[in-house]
């Protein structure tokens, strides 16, 4: 604690600030507005659940920067540990919230445990990696041990049907690997099913030439004929199983779902419905949006779960292209500024915890945004800071202090390397 | 690249990373710059759709008065539901069918029917539903998307009058109609005879629209922006009839259970006092919910009762055909008032031609009175003779026989006065001869008429020789409160001179006073001038005809009755008539026995009618 306050980063509060700012007020729109005679009365208390939440959180960001920052690294394991069994526990004991059980009630506390085990399986990966040797080529045993600390929560989380949230932790996976020196082409590897995936939802063909372009890109950085030829299989592979998955193993209104996002009018009162309204209510807010509490999509209850999955929604439709666009500035700027953090940062556990945690925040981000702009199919996770949800907020917010403890105490931590 | 020096490998990854950042950014902002700022003119107006519910608003259809500014027909309220097709879960099912306390297969069935009509426009799923069903339905909106209310209106008539040929009914458009009006609506009920045909587009007014706020369950959450887009819907225009209330309820008491076309009218106007055609049909079970199995009947039903006699039976008139005969010879100078002519109980011409009347010398006067046949044989004969034909064709058709008479009802037809292009074009050019013409002189053959046609005609000899124009509407009331009148035309005509038609009204005077018409027509104390007549009917009974006006010096209606299967006019239509003049010209009939030999009569059965061919 002997450094100069002024090398906080005040910046980064102030952005939080902003964002949960831009979230309560669009909770307010989209619980309190003229759309409340239509919900029911627990939704309406969202408001001020939320308004709780923050001041929690905010107590717990305080309370992080005292923390010194080696119990980060030290107490990973123990955290990890403890977070599992909650887990494990949820999966027994939990509340099933509309098909999932990923609510744990801790007395007066319930929590959603896989929220924070995103803190643990963060901290445990980079605590892992900080003490081995870089990633290589040749050495990949580090990174299949990362590998396994990711897939414990993944494969609880999959156990309690939250897909959504799994699919963050498997989004984050590539990235600390390659933070940690996996190669290039590598990491193009294991981002590559996503990408084809992706486009042999949109169409078969697309997926092929996004194997094919993979496979180039691939062959560019690594340079080795295995790699190459591993991933046209693996492109081929995925191929395949989307498609049967899509053609076979799901029932028609399964894959209307999954395919929607990018037709919605094949079935505009179904699956295609929330795509259409979603959509509507974003273009019809036009530049400067309908105003505050006048959006007719977010009023009228047009929007699913307009309070977390489709808050985005709200904002486009209320405060248009400025309000939309400032929202993702904000965003833009505390992702830069998280890597700034982590590329000036001597010591690789920061780095990586730092990273982790930016590209946990940019995968919400993406997803979220994208599923309420039919660029993505809907999956349900919240938009950090901004949807409502308290477990999400605090951890959100928790990750967001630890990263702001470890910046800030950089030169006592650097040491220990 | 394979294996990386960590301090290079922050700063190449940072890269990487930022720019994956950055794109992801940069994505996001392009999609919603897409969404918000050039596709802002398709979402924009999605938006307002989805939040806005246009409902037509439509008009009170206008009312049908008679010539006292009685109500004949008026609106009464009826509770419909509607559908939206595409918006309606079939889920949802077994709850509405509950709600409408139906079964299900009906409802579904109905259902599908309005898909066939659309599928993304609500259609009516039931009319007329009690109010009870109506307000459950109405509670209960909110868990029905694509369910929707209406309240609209039918027809009802408050009196006993039903004048169901004259009033006509209303029917669902057809698709074709639908298709080529840019005014009427799926589903949309217009006129489909009578005066609601003839009258639709003063009658139906003009719809308005109602923009109304909804949700995304369909409740509506009123007006929008203070209902500054809405268009108040304009009422239907007001028909004022020329019907007399009391006139038209007795004398569709009087036709009933009986066959036939009765038309009174107003000698110096042409209004419509009473118009019947017998069998009637309930124009009550045609308004709201059609009553299908009564709609089916009405199109089985051997007696045609859609049919209407009035103004589209076409019948030889028999010997109510003479007194224009009569003033047809005048004007030709072929007959004097004086002139006599020995009736020996028959008339020779190639054959013989009977007479009922007994033998002796008659005059005009006499031949009326008694209905002496020799005398218009002879007449007729005389004007075939001459090369007259196509004059006396003429003559006849002034008096509004003949050709049509363009009366604001649907389905009028045109009576057949014959004239040498006719007797061609039916026997062949020059195939025909005087024999072919001489029963045209008593009303029998090929001439035929309406009763329409021979109530105008009756008026004519009632109003000193005018040609009246028939109407039913006198004036057009507007919504506004501004009259417009129908004003139709009178026509002198110019050949009846007052000398030939007091001789031919003086002969009706005396004919009404002789025989049935005597017993079954005479009123006390009012002279009526009338003849009545008998249609030849080679498939059965005769048909009876009556015609007269009264009271003979001063007339005030005009009317013309035709009985079929019914045999002697004076025993079938005069007492009809005379019961309606009565009633029209003293407010009561005094006289009970003839009303209950009218009740009581019945013309031949169908079935009779059949035995005897």
């Amino acid at each position: 604690m002997l450094q100069d306050k002024r090398e906080f980063r005040w910046s980064v509060i102030l952005i939080w600030i902003a964002l949960f700012s831009f979230g309560l007020t669009a909770i307010y729109s989209a619980t309190q507005g003229e759309v409340s005679q239509f919900l029911p009365a627990y939704i309406l208390d969202n408001f001020y659940k939320q308004a709780v939440w923050i001041g929690i959180s905010t107590m717990m960001l305080v309370a992080i920067q005292f923390i010194p920052p080696r119990t980060f690294q030290e107490g990973a394991y123990i955290f990890y540990l403890i977070c599992i069994i909650l887990m494990i526990l949820t999966l027994f004991f939990g509340v099933e919230v509309s098909g999932s059980k990923s609510w744990l009630r801790i007395g007066p506390l319930n929590l959603q445990t896989g929220e924070i085990t995103k803190i643990a399986t963060i901290l445990a990966a980079a605590s892992y990696l900080t003490s081995r040797r870089d990633v290589t080529a040749e050495n990949l045993k580090p990174a299949l041990m990362t590998v396994l600390i990711f897939a414990i929560p993944i494969i609880l989380l999959l156990l309690q049907n939250e897909a959504g949230v799994a699919i963050v932790y498997i989004g984050i996976l590539p990235v600390v690997l390659f933070w940690s020196g996996l190669p290039y082409g590598i990491s193009a590897f294991m981002v590559s099913p996503a990408v084809i995936g992706y486009f042999t939802v949109l169409d078969w063909k697309l997926g092929v030439i996004a194997t094919i372009v993979m496979a180039i890109v691939i062959f560019l950085l690594q340079k080795r004929v295995w790699l190459t030829i591993t991933s046209i299989a693996f492109g081929f592979l995925v191929i395949i199983g989307t498609e049967v998955a899509l053609h076979q193993v799901l029932q028609p209104h399964q894959r209307a779902r999954v395919e929607s996002f990018a037709n919605p009018t094949l079935d505009p009162l179904g699956a295609g419905w929330n795509v259409l309204q979603a959509k509507t209510a974003i273009g019809s807010g036009g530049l400067q949006g309908k105003g505050f509490m006048e959006g007719t999509q977010t009023q009228l209850r047009f929007l699913p779960e307009q309070w977390t999955d489709f808050i985005f929604c709200v904002v486009g439709e209320e405060f248009g292209f400025i309000g939309a666009s400032i929202l993702l500035i904000l965003f833009a700027l505390l992702f830069l500024l998280l890597l700034s953090m982590a590329a000036t940062h001597k010591h690789p556990f920061a780095q990586i915890v730092i990273v982790s945690v930016t590209f946990l925040y940019f995968i919400h981000f993406l997803v979220n945004i994208g599923s309420a702009t039919a660029l993505f199919p809907i999956i349900g996770i919240p938009l950090p800071f901004i949807s409502y949800g308290g477990s999400a907020f605090l951890t959100n917010t928790i990750l967001l202090a630890i990263c702001l403890n470890l910046d800030f105490n950089k030169r006592s931590l650097s040491i220990y390397r | 690249m394979g294996k990386r020096n960590h301090i290079e490998n922050s700063k190449g990854s940072i890269k990487v990373l930022q720019i994956i950042v950055i794109t992801g950014f940069v994505i996001m902002l392009a999609r919603i710059f897409h969404l918000q700022i050039i596709d802002y003119e398709t979402y924009s107006p999605l938006s307002m759709q989805n939040s806005l519910r246009m409902e037509v608003v439509s008009p009170a259809r206008g009312l049908i008065y008679d010539r006292n500014g009685v109500i004949i027909v008026e609106n009464q309220p009826i509770y419909t539901i509607t559908i939206t097709p595409s918006r309606f879960n079939m889920e949802k099912l077994p709850l509405l069918s509950s709600l409408l306390q139906m079964d299900e297969s009906i409802v579904e069935n109905r259902i599908k029917e309005t898909q066939q009509y659309s599928w993304y426009r609500a259609s009516r799923l039931f009319t007329e539903v009690s109010i009870e069903v109506f307000s459950n339905i109405q509670e209960n909106l909110w868990q029905l998307p694509g369910v929707g209310h209406l309240i609209e209106s039918k027809r009802n008539y408050p009196t006993s009058v039903r004048a169901s040929h004259a009033n006509g009914y209303l029917r669902e458009a057809t698709r074709e109609e639908y298709q080529l009006s840019d005014r009427i609506r799926l589903g949309e009920k217009i006129g489909r005879s009578g005066l609601e045909m003839i009258y639709e587009d003063y009658l139906s007014g003009e719809t308005g629209t109602e923009y109304i706020r909804v949700n995304a369950y369909g409740q509506s959450l009123g007006p929008y922006d203070n209902g500054s887009l809405n268009v108040t819907p304009v009422k239907g225009a007001d028909l004022i009839t020329t019907l007399d209330v009391e006139l038209q309820a007795l004398a569709e008491e009087l036709m009933e259970n009986k066959r036939g076309g009765l038309v009174a009218i107003d000698p110096y106007t042409g209004g419509i006092l009473s118009i019947v055609s017998a069998p009637q049909f309930d124009p009550t079970r045609l308004a709201g919910r059609m009553d299908q199995s009564y709609w089916q009947g009405l199109n089985s039903d051997p007696y045609t009762p859609l049919y209407n006699r009035s103004i589209s039976s076409r019948q030889p008139p028999g010997s109510t055909f003479k007194p224009f005969m009569a003033l047809a010879g005048l004007y030709l100078g072929i007959i004097t008032p004086e002139w006599e002519l020995y009736n020996p109980g028959y008339y020779q011409r190639g054959r013989r031609y009977n007479d009922l009347a007994d033998p002796g010398n008659y005059n005009l006067h006499k031949s009326l009175e008694y209905s002496s046949n020799t005398y218009f044989f002879w007449l007729m004969d005389r004007i075939a003779s001459r090369g007259l034909l196509n004059e006396w064709s003429k003559l006849i058709k002034d008096f509004g026989m003949g050709p049509l008479n363009n009366i604001d009802l649907p389905s009028e037809r045109a009576g057949i006065i014959p004239d040498s292009t006719y007797m061609n074009s039916t026997f062949g050019e020059n195939r025909w001869g005087i024999g072919d013409l001489m029963s045209l002189g008593i009303g029998q053959g090929m001439v035929s008429v309406s009763p329409l046609q021979m109530a105008v005609a009756t008026a004519s000899l009632a109003n000193g020789g005018n040609r009246v124009q028939p109407h039913m509407v006198r004036a057009i009331r507007e919504p506004d409160g501004e009259i417009q009148y129908t004003n139709p035309a009178i026509n002198k005509i110019e050949w009846i001179t007052p000398e030939n038609l007091k001789v031919v009204t003086d002969g009706m005077k005396s004919a009404f006073l002789q025989g049935g018409s005597n017993y079954y027509g005479r009123i006390p104390d009012i002279e009526i001038a009338g003849k009545t007549g008998t249609a030849q009917n080679p498939h059965g009974e005769d048909h009876g005809w009556f015609i007269a006006f009264a009271p003979a010096d001063d007339p005030q209606i005009a009317i013309a009755v035709l009985m079929e299967n019914s045999g002697f006019g004076s025993v079938s239509a005069t007492p009809i008539a005379s019961l309606l003049i009565e009633h029209y010209l003293t407010g009561s009939i005094n006289r009970p026995h003839i009303y209950d030999h009218v009740m009581n009569f019945r013309p031949q059965t169908e079935d009779e009618v059949g035995n005897e061919e």
